[in-house]
């Protein structure tokens, strides 16, 4: 009776194997039209401010799959969060893994956390949500919540102590007698009528999203580095989440084999 | 009247016994007139184990970043969890916050925490001031490190949590556990409330009743705040501290405050934010003829075309009485608080590590640092007689010497400068402490060590000193003769170490 329990088991969970499989998505950061490079190379803002990038790092959450007919599939979310950090390779490709098999359009995710997370008990924040860990430099403790989107850097234009510039954007509403401004923001990011087609485990398509930096700076808002060297709580920070709701670009769809090294390679992240 | 009671006890009971089956009555449980707690006990239900853990990092300062500022540094049992006589709470390297610390009791009904409200769960708090730059100045991945490398730790997270693992939610729940038992409701007030055979005086009963009437629509219930944060008036606010404000960005949120509990206002003092008043009498005096009127300024406090609260000196002196009844004793000196009561001691750091072997060749030098040991031994003395006027002058004589020093050597320069400076903060806290010999305690035991590391370092005593260290009551001291036993009592053992000349 056991035996046929067993096997009862396994053939469920390999149907059930069968009818998922993985994506990637893959980060590319730019300013603009150039790549992005950490303290080395100068841009300008729309402002007309030079400036130089030393950290620029974000949370996406709550990832949804849209297929063409409208319709979605909700990843589960407490595998839904992920911490991207320019100065940390691996962390700008992600995987999520059983995806039901099918053809989808586009894909939607909340920039940051939600605010539910920013106000759950300690035992809901492992791995890239640890405040002791992964997410040290990414939670305000004074203020209880998480840090959204971060870009730091110097230029010329600041009147911060030694011309740097700091942009701390975070904010999820408050909870109980903190109210506090709502600066998450969500970001649809449509495949430009590809479709990215999930079949099974041995061929991982991979989507390629660009994360444009400088929209922190330009957009609905042209920031002037000069006026604003540092934006964290203020109110000025729902000018700059306004601006960077835009960031997320299409790039490109690949199919890639299970092979994480080839794809590395033929992503060029070698 | 009898059947209320019964129903009352009734509705309590049923309280009581949800609650027994979560965390177990002896660590904590509903007093009987107290709401039902706000804490979210289902996703950390209290052990022995877990509070005693928890305790331990209470006291341990290796949760700060050069292992000196415990979160009982700066919040003290005798002193309802808050500190004795200082306006705003200092952290590593003698820096001050911008706030005075907030006393610490029956955390399990607050849905906030600080002053501004910045913290919405008792279990991420500790981040704030463990991470503060003029608190604890430490990051919490550190303090990980170094509890996972401690010879003690590791046992103590298994006791509580089944395994040796130490990740971030076990010791922020730990801490939280302690903090939870932290419950205050023995003082008088609860007892007449309770029915447990206390009788208000005539002048309590009037006292209670003007406080219904003046001062219950903020300070409300049994816990004896709202929970609201507000701005009561205060004058010469500053730009460095908006309150609320700070966290929400709100304009009409400036310079608002929480709104704290009233009970053990006797051990709690100084009061309000900023520590700005030393009495009741001038809070009271505050309500009653000094709100300043400004923009943000609460209404109850600007009621038909008055500012404040109508108070005369018989009404302030009634509620006064009244107030009085809230100080739970019992909760003040229960030792099941305190850092004696912990099975495992914390491992105190031996002092004599920090030692050097240097010499004070300089005739002048070696004299002065001579007339600080006089006037140190002058400190304690008077410390000792409970004389807080002349411990301060003598402190005010020892900086004016400490301002003479220097050490030319450049081997040596860096460290005198170092512990000259820390001596110096000491005996300027003692000076300005003259009113209050339980703040000049409260820099001594830093005083006495910093000037052993020194006169130790430096081979510079005139006369055979003995530097003596009780753990169990937190006191160090330096004295001249041999068996001194200073303000210390019933200490088990007294280490002690003889300079000889």
């Amino acid at each position: 009776m056991k035996k046929i329990i067993f096997i009862l088991l396994c053939a469920v969970s390999l149907a059930n194997a069968q009818k998922t499989g993985s994506i990637s998505i893959h980060f590319d950061h730019v300013i603009g039209n150039e790549p992005l490079v950490l303290n080395d190379k100068k841009y300008k803002n729309a402002d007309g401010d030079e400036f130089k990038v030393s950290l620029f790092q974000y949370f996406i959450s709550n990832i949804r799959l849209i297929r063409k007919d409208g319709s979605t599939y909700v990843m589960p979310q407490d595998q839904s969060y992920f911490l991207i950090r320019e100065s940390n390779k691996g962390s700008k490709t992600i995987t999520l893994a059983n995806i039901p098999k099918g053809k989808f359009t586009a894909i939607s995710f909340l920039i940051g956390i939600d605010s539910a997370r920013n106000a759950s008990e300690i035992g809901q924040r492992k791995g890239c949500l640890d405040v002791a860990g992964e997410a040290k430099d990414m939670y305000w403790a004074w203020n209880s919540g998480y840090i959204f989107v971060k870009m730091e850097g110097t230029s010329i234009q600041s009147t911060a102590k030694n011309n740097i510039f700091m942009y701390h954007i975070g904010l999820f509403g408050g909870i109980g007698n903190k109210k506090t401004l709502n600066n998450i923001r969500y970001a649809t990011i449509d495949f430009g009528g590809e479709t990215l087609r999930v079949k099974d485990n041995k061929f991982v398509p991979v989507i390629t999203i660009k994360t444009d930096a400088s929209r922190l700076l330009n957009g609905d808002t042209n920031v002037e580095i000069a006026k604003n060297p540092t934006v964290m709580g203020g109110p000025f920070s729902a000018k700059i989440a306004e601006n960077y709701k835009t960031m997320f670009s299409f790039a490109g769809l690949d199919k890639l084999t299970t092979d994480i090294d080839k794809n590395r390679k033929a992503l060029g992240m070698n | 009247m009898r059947k209320e009671t019964k129903i009352f006890l009734l509705l309590s009971g049923v309280a009581f016994l949800s609650f027994k089956s979560i965390t177990g009555p002896e660590l904590f449980s509903v007093p009987t007139n107290f709401p039902r707690p706000t804490y979210h006990f289902d996703s950390n239900p209290l052990s022995r184990a877990g509070v005693e853990l928890g305790k331990t990092l209470f006291y341990d300062s290796i949760i700060s970043s050069d292992n000196t500022v415990s979160c009982g540094s700066c919040h003290q049992q005798s002193a309802g969890f808050t500190q004795h006589g200082h306006v705003l709470s200092h952290g590593v390297n003698d820096q001050l916050t911008k706030r005075n610390s907030m006393p610490l009791f029956n955390l399990a009904w607050s849905g906030s925490f600080g002053w501004d409200g910045g913290v919405h769960d008792l279990d991420f708090f500790a981040v704030s001031p463990i991470t503060n730059p003029v608190e604890m100045n430490e990051s919490l991945a550190n303090v990980l490190e170094k509890l996972r490398s401690s010879p003690q730790y590791p046992a103590l997270f298994k006791s509580a949590f089944g395994t040796e693992e130490i990740n971030t939610e076990r010791f922020l729940k730990a801490l939280s556990q302690f903090m939870l038992t932290m419950v205050s409701a023995n003082s008088r007030y609860d007892h007449y409330m309770r029915y447990e055979g206390i009788e208000f005086t005539k002048t309590e009963l009037e006292g209670m009743e003007l406080f219904k009437k003046k001062c219950a629509s903020c300070h409300s219930g049994e816990l004896f705040t709202d929970f609201s944060f507000r701005n009561n008036g205060l004058t010469h606010l500053t730009e460095n501290d908006f309150g609320q404000f700070e966290v929400n960005q709100n304009e009409n949120d400036k310079f608002k405050f929480k709104v704290p509990s009233l009970r053990n206002l006797s051990y709690t003092a100084p009061y309000m934010h900023d520590g700005r008043f030393t009495t009741l009498e001038e809070v009271l005096e505050h309500y009653d003829s000094k709100v300043e009127k400004t923009d943000f300024l609460d209404k109850a406090l600007n009621k038909d075309g008055r500012l404040g609260i109508a108070l005369t000196p018989d009404e302030k002196q009634k509620i006064m009485v009244f107030l009085k009844t809230l100080d739970d004793e019992d909760f003040v000196k229960n030792p099941i608080f305190s850092e004696g009561s912990l099975l495992n001691p914390i491992l105190a750091k031996n002092i004599n590590d920090d030692l050097m072997n240097f010499k004070i060749t300089d005739k002048t030098q070696r004299e002065l640092l001579n007339q600080c040991v006089e006037s140190y031994l002058k400190i304690k003395s008077a410390i000792q007689a409970n004389k807080s006027k002349v411990a301060g002058n003598e402190a005010k004589k020892l900086m004016k010497v400490l301002a003479k020093m220097n050490i030319q050597e450049v081997s040596q320069k860096e460290f005198f400068r170092k512990y000259q400076d820390k001596l110096f903060f000491d005996a300027e806290h003692i000076f300005e402490g003259e009113q209050s010999t339980d703040h000049q305690l409260d820099h001594f035991k830093d005083l006495s060590d910093h000037l052993y590391i020194l006169i130790a370092s430096f081979k510079a005593y005139e006369q055979t000193l003995y530097f003596n260290q009780c753990q169990e009551s937190a006191m160090d001291w330096l004295s001249d003769i041999p068996t001194d036993l200073f303000v210390v009592k019933n200490c088990k053992e007294i280490q002690t170490k003889i300079l000889t000349k």
